[in-house]
C-alpha cells in the first residue's frame, strides 16, 4: 500500500487559511486530513486519490474542549485527550468511555474526533457516540457560510455525510447534560479494542423522582451505519431503570434492528451482542445519572 | 516537491521529498535508519514502525513524511545515550521479552512513552498500553514482564520515589 501521486501538500495556520486552501481544485480533489488514522489507509489503498492535501494539525482553533452551556469539541481534538478528560463524566462519559478504547494507544495519540465523525465507517464508535448525546455538527464552507447540523441529518450512511467536500467540520457541540444526566458506550469486536462488531450508547436525564425522562440509544456496526434504536427509548422512556425494563429496551432493540452476517459475526450473533451489551451500558448510564457508580467520579 | 526539516534522534534533516512519501520511507530507505521496521506492509496494524513524534508513540506508517516537518522525532536508534540502554531496553534483554525481535523496535518505542506517562503500571494496563503491537513469537508473556521489570528498575534507579 502506498499512496498515488499528491500534487501539492498545504499546512493552514487557521481557517480562512484552510479554506482559501480548496481554491482551484474541484469538489473533492483537495481533501482535508486531520490525524489520518482512517484517510491515510484510503489515501493508501488508493480508494481515495487526492490531488492536493490540506493538513490540518496546524489550526489551533479546531483543538480542544471548551464548556459553557454544553461542551464544544474541536474536530482535531484527539482520541487521547478525550479518553485523560476526567471531568467528562455524567452525561459526558460515553465519549471518555468510547475513546479510550479506540485501535490502540498510536492511534489514540493522533486521530482525531472529528476525522472519525466525518469519515463515518460503519464500525466506529464516535458517530455512535455524538448520536447518542444529541450532539450537533458545526461546518463553515469555503464561502465562509457557517451551518450546525444535527448527527441524525449528519451522519448518512457509512462513509457517507451531509458534509460537503469543500466544509470543513469545525466542532462538535454536545447539549448541556446536567446532574441528573448518564451515559456510557461500550463495544465487542473479535480482539481487544478492535472495531466493533456491534457498539452500544445509551444517554437517560433522570428527573427529580428518579424516573428516566428522556433516552437516546445508539447503535454502531450494523450496515446502516450508527442509528437510533427507537424501540429502546420508547421502553426506557418514563420508566425506572429497573433491571426488567432494561432487558425488554434491549430485547426489542435486538429485534427491530436490521442485523447483517458476515464474516466478524452472524445476525443472530449481533442480536446477541446488543442486548448484552444494552444492559450493561444501560445499567453503566442509570448508575452514572444516580450518582450510584461506586469507586470513580460520576 | 517539498523541501522539510525535521530533527531526528536530536540530528537535523533538511530533506527534499514527494508529498506522497510515506514518513516511515523517509526514516528507512531516505536516512537509512533502519531499526524501524515495517512488518504489515504500511497497513497501520502491527505497530512496528512506532516512533516518537513530539514524544507521542505513533504509526510512521499513517503519516506522510512531509507532515512531519517541523516537528521532533525519536527512533529506536535514538533511545540509548552514550551507548548506555535505557531501563526499558536492558529490562528487555534482562527478561528476554524478544524471539525474533522483528516486532521489538516499535515496542520500545510504544513502551517507553507508555511508561513515561504510567511509571507504575498494572499488568492489565501494560497489556492494554500493548495492544497497538503485534508479536508473532513470544505470546506477550516475557514483553509484560518486560515492561513491568522496566518500571521498577526505573523506580529504583529515580531512587525509590
Amino acid at each position: 500500500m502506498f499512496p498515488a501521486v499528491i500534487d501539492e501538500y498545504i499546512r493552514p495556520k487557521d481557517i480562512a487559511q484552510a479554506r482559501g486552501a480548496l481554491a482551484g481544485y474541484a469538489p473533492g480533489d483537495a481533501i482535508f486530513i486531520a490525524g489520518g488514522q482512517s484517510l491515510m489507509q484510503a489515501i493508501k489503498s488508493r480508494m481515495v486519490r487526492p490531488r492536493c492535501v490540506i493538513d490540518l494539525q496546524d489550526v489551533a482553533e479546531l483543538k480542544g474542549i471548551e464548556r459553557g452551556n454544553g461542551l464544544t469539541i474541536g474536530a482535531m481534538t484527539r482520541y487521547v485527550e478525550i479518553a485523560e478528560d476526567r471531568d467528562l463524566s455524567g452525561g459526558y462519559a460515553a465519549l471518555r468511555d468510547a475513546a479510550q478504547h479506540v485501535g490502540d494507544r498510536q492511534v489514540r495519540n493522533r486521530g482525531t474526533i472529528g476525522g472519525s465523525i466525518c469519515w463515518n465507517y460503519v464500525a466506529s464508535c464516535m458517530p455512535c457516540v455524538v448520536l447518542g448525546l444529541g450532539a450537533s455538527m458545526n461546518l463553515i464552507a469555503a464561502d465562509g457560510k457557517r451551518r450546525q447540523i444535527r448527527a441524525e441529518e449528519f451522519l448518512l450512511g457509512p462513509l457517507e455525510t451531509a458534509r460537503a467536500p469543500e466544509e470543513l467540520l469545525v466542532s462538535i457541540s454536545v447539549p448541556k447534560l446536567g446532574a441528573n444526566s448518564g451515559s456510557a458506550y461500550k463495544k465487542w469486536g473479535l480482539v481487544t479494542d478492535a472495531l466493533p462488531v456491534v457498539g452500544v450508547c445509551v444517554l437517560v436525564i433522570l428527573d427529580s423522582a428518579g424516573k428516566c425522562r428522556s433516552a437516546r440509544v445508539s447503535l454502531a456496526g450494523l450496515s446502516a451505519g450508527a442509528h437510533r434504536a427507537k424501540a429502546a427509548e420508547r421502553v426506557l422512556q418514563g420508566g425506572n431503570g429497573s433491571e426488567s425494563e432494561i432487558k425488554d429496551a434491549f430485547a426489542q432493540a435486538a429485534a427491530a434492528a436490521d442485523t447483517q452476517s458476515d464474516k466478524w459475526a452472524d445476525d443472530s450473533y449481533r442480536r446477541q451482542l446488543i442486548r448484552t451489551l444494552g444492559f450493561e451500558v444501560a445499567t453503566s448510564a442509570f448508575a452514572r445519572a444516580r450518582g450510584t457508580v461506586q469507586g470513580v467520579a460520576k | 516537491m517539498k523541501t522539510i526539516t525535521v530533527t531526528i534522534n536530536d540530528k537535523v534533516y533538511e530533506e527534499s521529498v514527494e508529498p506522497r512519501m510515506l514518513l516511515v520511507d523517509l526514516i528507512r530507505e531516505r536516512l537509512g535508519l533502519t531499526g524501524t521496521h515495517v512488518s504489515c506492509t504500511y497497513e497501520g496494524v502491527c505497530g512496528a514502525c512506532t516512533i516518537h513524534l513530539d514524544g507521542d508513540a505513533v504509526k510512521s506508517c499513517m503519516m506522510l513524511a512531509v507532515q512531519a516537518d517541523g516537528h521532533k522525532i525519536t527512533t529506536v536508534e535514538g533511545l540509548a545515550r552514550d551507548g548506555v540502554l535505557t531501563a526499558l531496553q536492558r529490562s528487555f534483554k534482562q527478561e528476554h521479552g524478544l524471539q525474533c525481535g522483528f516486532c521489538t523496535a516499535g515496542i520500545l518505542m510504544n513502551m517507553t512513552d507508555f511508561l513515561s506517562k504510567n511509571p507504575n503500571p498494572t499488568d492489565a494496563e501494560i497489556r492494554h498500553g500493548l495492544v497497538g503491537n503485534l508479536c508473532r513469537c513470544t505470546g506477550y508473556v516475557h514483553i509484560v514482564n518486560a515492561v513491568r521489570a522496566a518500571a521498577k528498575l526505573a523506580l529504583a534507579e529515580r531512587g525509590g520515589e
